[in-house]
């Protein structure tokens, strides 16, 4: 009897105790790395292949400034933006974080600042970004985060493969265009390689071509979609956007099979020289020259439909850094933002990054190297920020990715796509 | 295991005792013998059950009313998400796709499970060796062969080169990119994955039917087909509940395999309940919305597992 009575109590006492140990071991995790005043935590989305420049940078700040201490964490791109939510809403995110300027995706600037997760940022910031993209990260005048990049995307060429087809002039409309690609399917080539199952290359290749089409004669269509005087539906330039995919496919532009090419089929064809090129983000072609050092690549703009319209490029800052609304003394990661901002580290962050630097473009050697061709239309700001940036949510984005794979299945036609983007606006 | 056994283990110990000891219910008399059932054993499990299935649950449940995105303020706004569901055609197709894809492999996967548990039975020499082989790919990461299957089914991939050599290049197509075969391709790759399982539910069933009844069915002039239907089936009803179940719940929920095939494309032909969530909840940043795809499926797969209850449990002997 009594054995059974001191195993019962034993029993009873158990459950609370294993209570409180359960308990103990789900209180929150520590605060990252703010111990001491001069350091700080940064969280960063870890690139796939080349060294990340946030890592390098902030060990030469290390470096070259005694008692700071940046903890650094990687995180994979593919989850960066959702991981960074997730830790805002529970309140254990980073003192310092990347982010992306506009609103289109799950690490954008404007929805987290709109949320109270970012601290203003002073002066120093606000100058670094251009006027185009203003905002993409201000709101009512307040800055929010600091671009560190700028980023030229268009159509990455194999300037070997180009030279081999013995293509001297690079066309400058669109039906010298249709003659390339009619030239490179003869010597067994596509002169344009489109992976529209994945889509950050569709969305790019529609952008890239809307940069002429609707850009060029209307830099603010963004503006008067977000105050509803324009839409999709109405825009001619978006509709000859979409024309023009079709064109390319019926042209024998792009390579078979394009609608369900995934990257690996990009990066492939250009790399063997099977296709010409691809439209992608210029830092792709640093990545890229690595992969394949035979090959020569440069970026040039999407040519315009005729000569006389007026040719645009696709420029606008990109890795930004904000610093979350939580963290109390500000002033070690400041600091760290100055030094960012200084032309040194710019130009540093750029030759890494494989971009071009946020400050001081004018006085960047543009002529030698990947962005030789495009060097005029930088110089004469004759570029548009990405088009997606300034959209209202990814939603757009998607819907503009899936039309582009719709059109080349046959299961969208050019006003279904608008319909579904304008859909995709007003959710 | 036989379900018609007579006495249970725990029947035989119980002995007779003079009094009741209190609300303990059963207790041995022996000291030293370990005892099972009291219910504070279970408060622990019961607790982190409660806690993380049902609590969990019910607080995202509560998000799909709400248009929350994940970050910031939310309001209330009822049944707003759930009638965009059902009235938005894309919606309406991922639902579709949902049941298709689960209806088709649980019944493919099925079927070829049953008739390669059948057919590694008995008999071969080989069948051990065989039974791995086919079991193999369910304990295979579905992401990792997802990606090879769609390298296998890519335009310049081996099928189409296979079918180019022996001269049908008509049939030759993006097969993952076709908004026709896209879902057929999907449907492929998840049964073929699932099929090593049913066949194991199956084999461990078949092994409680005797071949001595089959022996003497046959001996009546019974044929193969005869045989089958009506000696071997009924006998290993318990585990075509157990699989068809398992196989409803498990194919309702298919996400890595779309994910890695055709990310829900082209154009969203291939989109289900499931990828739908994802993409709503966390990566256009609709938690709201997603919530209320996710409850949708919540339901879906509880009906479906409750018809299967009741009509398995109508089947028991």
């Amino acid at each position: 009897m009594s054995p059974h009575r001191s195993l019962r109590r034993r029993a009873l006492l158990a459950v609370p105790a294993v209570g409180v140990l359960a308990l103990a071991g789900c209180s929150g995790s520590d605060d990252s790395g703010s111990g001491g005043s001069d350091s700080f935590s940064l969280m960063y989305s870890a690139s796939n292949t080349l060294e990340s420049p946030f890592e390098t940078l902030a060990n030469e700040y290390m470096e070259t400034h005694e008692g700071v201490t940046i903890d650094l964490e990687a995180v994979p791109n593919d989850t960066y933006g959702d991981t960074l939510r997730t830790q805002l809403q529970a309140g254990n995110a980073p003192d310092v974080f990347q982010t992306e300027g506009g609103s289109g995706q799950t690490r954008s600037v404007i929805p987290l600042a709109e949320a109270g997760f970012l601290a203003p940022l002073g002066d120093g910031a606000a100058e670094l970004v251009p006027e185009s993209a203003d905002s993409f990260f201000n709101i009512d005048g307040t800055t929010y985060a600091q671009p560190l990049v700028m980023n030229f995307s268009g159509l990455i060429l194999n300037q070997t493969a180009l030279d081999e087809l013995g293509v001297s002039e690079f066309p400058a409309d669109w039906d010298e265009f249709a003659d390339l690609c009619a030239e490179a399917r003869d010597d067994g080539r596509t002169a344009l390689l489109v992976g529209a199952a994945a889509a950050p290359n569709a969305g790019m290749t529609a952008m890239n071509i809307a940069a002429t089409r609707v850009y060029a004669e209307t830099p603010d269509w963004n503006e008067q979609r977000a105050a509803g005087e324009v839409t999709f539906a109405d825009s001619q330039g978006w509709a000859d956007t979409f024309q023009t995919i079709i064109d390319l496919n019926d042209e024998g532009c792009m390579q078979d099979g394009a609608v369900g090419a995934g990257f690996d089929v990009l990066t492939n064809g250009l790399a063997t020289g099977q296709g010409l090129g691809f439209f992608a983000p210029g830092a792709t072609a640093t990545e890229l020259s690595q992969a394949a050092p035979d090959a020569e690549l440069q970026i040039r703009a999407f040519p315009p439909a005729s000569a006389s319209d007026p040719a645009l490029g696709i420029l606008s800052p990109t890795y930004s850094l904000s610093i979350n609304a939580k963290v109390e003394h500000t002033d070690a990661a400041e600091a760290f933002f100055a030094w960012l901002a200084e032309p040194e580290q710019a130009n540093r962050f750029a030759e890494i990054s494989g971009g071009l630097p946020v400050t001081g473009l004018e006085d960047y050697d543009l002529d030698t190297g990947t962005y030789a061709p495009v060097a005029d239309l930088i110089r004469n700001d004759e570029v548009t920020p990405l088009p997606n940036s300034g959209w209202t949510n990814p939603a757009v984005y998607e819907a503009l990715a899936s039309g582009v794979q719709g059109l080349l299945s046959g299961q969208e036609t050019v006003d279904s796509a608008l319909a579904s983007l304008d859909a995709a606006w007003d959710r | 295991m036989s379900a018609s056994s007579g006495t249970s283990e725990t029947e035989a110990l119980v002995v007779p005792r003079a009094k009741r000891r209190g609300p303990g219910g059963l207790r041995q008399r022996r000291a030293g013998n370990v005892k099972f059932g009291h219910w504070w054993w279970a408060l622990p499990g019961v607790l982190l059950v409660l806690a993380i299935h049902y609590g969990a649950t019910s607080i995202g449940s509560f998000f799909a009313f709400t248009d929350w995105t994940g970050i910031g303020s939310f309001e209330f706004i009822g049944l707003d998400n759930f009638r965009a569901i059902f009235t938005d055609s894309g919606y309406l197709l991922a639902l579709g796709n949902t049941l298709l894809i689960a209806i088709l492999s649980v019944v493919g996967s099925n079927i070829g499970g049953l008739a390669l548990a059948v057919a590694l039975n008995r008999l071969l020499k080989t069948r051990y060796a065989l039974r791995v082989v086919f079991f193999m790919p369910v304990v295979l990461s579905p992401l990792a062969t997802a990606y090879i299957w769609r390298f296998i089914f890519e335009y310049n991939g081996p099928i189409n080169v296979f079918l180019e050599s022996v001269g049908l290049g008509e049939f030759a197509r993006p097969w993952l990119a076709d908004p026709t075969y896209a879902i057929w391709t999907v449907l492929l790759v998840v049964v073929w994955q699932t099929t090593g399982f049913a066949m194991v539910i199956y084999m461990a069933g078949l092994a409680g039917v005797q071949p001595e009844t089959e022996e003497a069915a046959a001996l009546d002039g019974a044929g193969l087909w005869q045989r089958f239907w009506h000696v071997t089936l009924p006998g290993i009803r318990p585990a075509v509940a157990i699989a068809t179940t398992l196989g409803l719940v498990q194919g309702l929920r298919v996400f890595d395999q779309i994910l890695a095939l055709t990310g829900g494309g082209p154009a969203g032909a291939t989109e289900t309940l499931a990828t739908q969530v994802y993409k709503e909840a966390f990566s256009l940043g609709n938690f709201g919305f997603g919530a209320a795809l996710a409850l949708l499926l919540t339901v879906i797969i509880l009906i479906f597992a409750v018809i299967q209850q009741r009509i398995t449990a109508g089947k028991e002997d």
